[in-house]
């Protein structure tokens, strides 16, 4: 069963079509990829389901349900969440406080019970499922560093395990390997491998095509904002329109 | 009849005082991304000076309004080079320390001239033009206009044909794409905060022999100019120039009809309405993220 | 739980000078000391607002919301202190509520001036309307209690009054930014979109911390006009906003404590220099120029730059700062 179904979707700037009329569907705990040179519109489409931008035009189907046009924090409600490109963190606070922040869905508390610390049990709770969180990414030992502190790799795990502490069911994931040097990337692939076991399905974005090739179950490819191709990732190495697209797109 | 078309005029040339200190605070705003909360403050300094040299110790007018320039513009240069430029990372820093040069510059103000009741500059310019037998404009304030003017004509032929100039709304437009590109910001900003100022030491020099002069002046002025700037756009010049000749024109006529006050709190809603509405203003394109 | 032990100790010690304070000072002092603890109020609350990163600058007007809210209760209906008080905090919470509709579609730059001009517009509405509000000249014959014996009249009872009250507001505030809401409010200052990426409704977070800013310092509002008995909107304006940034901003943002510190020494500064009359907006002025450049994370932040500076007390060890 589809867990998302993109239909008809366009997105348009001023004069300019950043996705024209694209559809494909993401199935439940499988990793997709969404691939494409520059300026194909991953990231437009990502923003597109995760509710930063509105779309133009189409429907994006979650769970049986239209979101588009909701705002962010209700996407994120409804279990999908996003990571960012580069690090985005919280670089003032700790490591356990940057995944506490994360279980914000879970552990919210009203002014009257945040006043009379009537919110002790669900803030126990949720302080539990921080570490269990931090030992899943492999993060223990560092929950009283500074988020600033951590070295790239361990950046990249943090904003995941931000995304995990809300526990989403869709993830989607902004160039998690960007800038990463081959050993990180590795590690990196391991982990996301574990959250999909885990019972998620993932939606990334990423240039690196070695990554991609050996972590998704499936490829979407994005070109000029037209849906190009899609395919496992052996039929897409095959595919000469895609092929082609990269090629061109280098010159 | 008679009425509206004195309030046209009237308002025509406050709107050319309007624009000369919202086009230096968008001017400001635009290259160094800081609010200059002291600009109301440079128009006061501008009208101090033509007050002290004119009406008390007797110089020619035009020499006043020259020294007023000068002098405005070098404070406006300071501000950069000390306040500014150390805060700038940190637009909000810049516009705490703007605050403070604020209350310095008011304070100065007071020490000059003394406590005491507003002071006056009687007009240098004396006689009416009449036209049509019933609208009177004083020569003081044709004068005040046809200068607006000409200094507005100067900045825009400045602005789109001179290199410099081009430079200038380059890094309005895209700080770090300019610097990338070899021009020198810092140098850029202190050409926009001397234009700026000026033009507020312009305007305050223009508006002495119209106005009550005192320290407190300023707030009247940094009021209307956000309105102005809001309304027109943020970091667009046309549209501040335009914003400031309507918001004249309506603030006059809402004064005839209702009270200065009201006509104030009109313009107030009506800013707060713009940054809803359209925060980009009447004339702003740049989407800002 | 040594340091449980620290606190209290510390804390009942604070207390009890707090308490035998007024005795020590001259009338004119108590008089200032009544205002300072009232401005502690005013620059705590102000701080809860700028938690979220947003600087507003109607702070003041809505201190001055809560004081004509109690002095209109007051006068037209002859209601004691015990109802404007909390009447001053609901009715200035509910005037913020209302202000979040517009405001909060703004950030930033944005947020400051439309802050700036619904502020004013306030004013200029208590300035025009001379009924209920009395014009420029404002309200007068606003009276605080009178309770069996005691006349809150005097500045030793009033004293105590208002410091209980100001001590049970900062409180309140303090538990509120130690919870899981202040951790919310932290993360959407500094990541507005990570935030809401895992579900934090920024609009709601900023509005919320506006109102709850706007209650206490509604309360700080009524507080002083009580003691008064006067209330003009020109003690609104400007200048007092001007005054809350500066003690926030040279006392420090970023601790609980430091804008309160940064009330209490500037309240001293201004009385050791109360014979330059003329000059002291130019001296504050420029203590706040100077501040801003040599000293950003304001009084508060010279303990730990000390410590640092001289090796000491190093709270935490800068791991793997290299592979960055």
């Amino acid at each position: 069963m589809p867990v998302l179904e993109i239909k008809n979707v366009s997105k348009q700037f001023g004069g300019l079509m950043a996705l024209n009329n694209i559809s494909f569907q993401v199935e439940t705990g499988e990793i997709r990829g969404l691939i494409g040179p520059n300026g194909a519109g991953k990231s437009t489409m990502f923003k597109n389901i995760a509710g930063f931008y509105a779309t133009t035009k189409g429907e994006i189907v979650y769970q049986g349900q239209n979101i588009s046009g909701h705002k962010p924090h209700a996407i994120a409600e409804m279990g999908i969440v996003r990571t960012f490109q580069e690090t985005t963190l919280f670089q003032e606070l700790t490591v356990f406080e940057n995944v506490l922040v994360g279980c914000h869905i879970q552990a919210r508390s009203n002014l009257f019970s945040a006043i009379f610390k009537l919110d002790k049990p669900r803030q126990n709770i949720a302080r539990d499922q921080v570490l269990e969180v931090l030992e899943f990414m492999g993060l223990s030992e560092r929950q009283e560093q500074l988020a600033s502190e951590l070295p790239l790799g361990s950046q990249r795990a943090l904003a995941m395990s931000i995304a995990l502490a809300s526990k989403p069911k869709l993830m989607l994931m902004d160039e998690p390997f960007a800038g990463m040097n081959p050993e990180e990337t590795l590690h990196m692939m391991e982990l996301t491998r574990k959250v999909q076991e885990s019972g998620m399905t993932i939606i990334l974005v990423e240039h690196d095509m070695k990554a991609v090739m050996g972590l998704c179950d499936y490829l979407t490819v994005l070109n000029f904002g037209q849906l190009l191709a899609e395919g496992t990732p052996a039929e897409i190495r095959n595919n000469d329109k895609v092929i082609e697209a990269y090629l061109g797109g280098s010159k | 009849m008679e009425l509206i078309f004195q309030s046209l005029i009237n308002g025509l040339i406050q709107g050319g005082f309007f624009a000369l200190f919202a086009v230096g605070l968008v001017l400001i705003f635009g290259v160094m991304g800081v609010v200059n909360f002291a600009h109301g403050e440079l128009v006061m300094v501008g009208a101090y000076t033509v007050w002290l040299l004119h009406a008390q110790h007797g110089l020619s007018y035009f020499f006043a309004i020259g020294v007023a320039v000068v002098l405005v513009t070098l404070i406006g240069l300071f501000m950069e080079r000390f306040l500014f430029r150390p805060t700038q990372n940190d637009p909000l820093a810049g516009l705490i320390c703007s605050i403070g040069m604020l209350f310095i510059l008011q304070v100065v103000a007071t020490l000059v001239g003394g406590e005491g009741p507003s002071k006056q500059v009687p007009p240098p310019f004396h006689g009416t033009w009449v036209l049509f037998e019933y609208l009177r404009i004083p020569y003081q304030r044709i004068f005040s206009l046809l200068i607006s003017f000409f200094a507005l004509s100067t900045l825009w032929y400045f602005l789109t044909r001179s290199k410099l100039g081009w430079a200038l709304r380059a890094v309005s437009l895209d700080k770090e794409a300019s610097a990338l590109q070899g021009i020198n910001i810092n140098r850029i900003s202190m050409i926009a905060i001397g234009i700026g100022a000026s033009l507020a030491g312009l305007a305050g020099a223009l508006m002495a022999p119209l106005t009550n002069i005192n320290p407190h002046m300023g707030h009247n002025v940094i009021i209307t100019a956000f309105i102005v700037t809001i309304v027109g756009g943020v970091g667009s010049l046309s549209g501040a120039v335009l914003a400031a000749f309507l918001y004249a024109l309506f603030h006059t006529f809402v004064t005839v009809y209702f009270g200065g006050t009201i006509a104030t709190i009109c313009g107030l809603v009506l800013m707060v309405v713009v940054l809803i509405v359209k925060p980009t203003g009447i004339m702003g394109t740049r989407i800002s993220e | 739980m040594n340091s449980n032990t620290q606190k209290i100790v510390g804390g009942s010690l604070l207390l009890a000078a707090l308490i035998a304070l007024p005795h020590f000072l001259k009338f004119h002092h108590q008089d200032l000391l009544i205002f300072l603890t009232i401005n502690v109020l005013a620059v705590s609350s102000y701080r809860i607002v700028t938690l979220t990163g947003e600087w507003s600058l109607i702070h003041a007007v809505m201190m001055g919301v809560g004081g004509y809210t109690a002095a209109l209760l007051f006068k037209y209906y002859e209601v004691g202190m015990w109802v404007t008080l909390p009447m001053a905090g609901i009715l200035t919470a509910a005037v913020a509520a209302l202000l979040c509709f517009p405001l909060f579609r703004t950030t930033q730059f944005y947020f400051l001036i439309g802050s700036f001009a619904a502020g004013e517009a306030i004013r200029l509405i208590w300035i025009q309307f001379v009924f209920p509000f009395g014009g420029t000249g404002g309200l007068s014959g606003v009276e605080p209690p009178m309770v069996g014996e005691i006349d809150f009249m005097e500045s030793i009872p009033y004293y105590y009054l208002a410091l209980s009250v100001v001590l049970l507001c900062l409180f309140i505030l303090y538990l509120i930014e130690n919870s899981r809401i202040g951790l919310t409010l932290h993360a959407v200052h500094w990541k507005a979109a990570l935030a809401e990426s895992v579900g934090v409704d920024t609009w709601r977070y900023r509005s919320l911390a506006f109102v709850i800013g706007s209650f206490f310092v509604g309360i700080a509002g009524a507080l002083k006009v009580h003691y008064l008995g006067t209330i003009t909107p020109n003690q609104f304006g400007v200048g007092f906003m001007v005054f809350i940034l500066i003690w926030v901003i040279v006392g420090g943002y970023n601790k609980f404590y430091g804008p309160i510190l940064g009330a209490v020494v500037l309240t001293l500064f201004d009385e050791s220099i109360r014979g330059f009359a003329e000059v002291r907006p130019a001296i504050y002025g420029a203590v706040l120029i100077l501040s801003i450049l040599f000293l950003p994370l304001g009084l508060e932040s010279i303990p730990s730059k000390f410590k640092a500076w001289s090796g000491i007390g190093k709270e935490r060890d800068p791991l793997s700062l290299t592979d960055k």
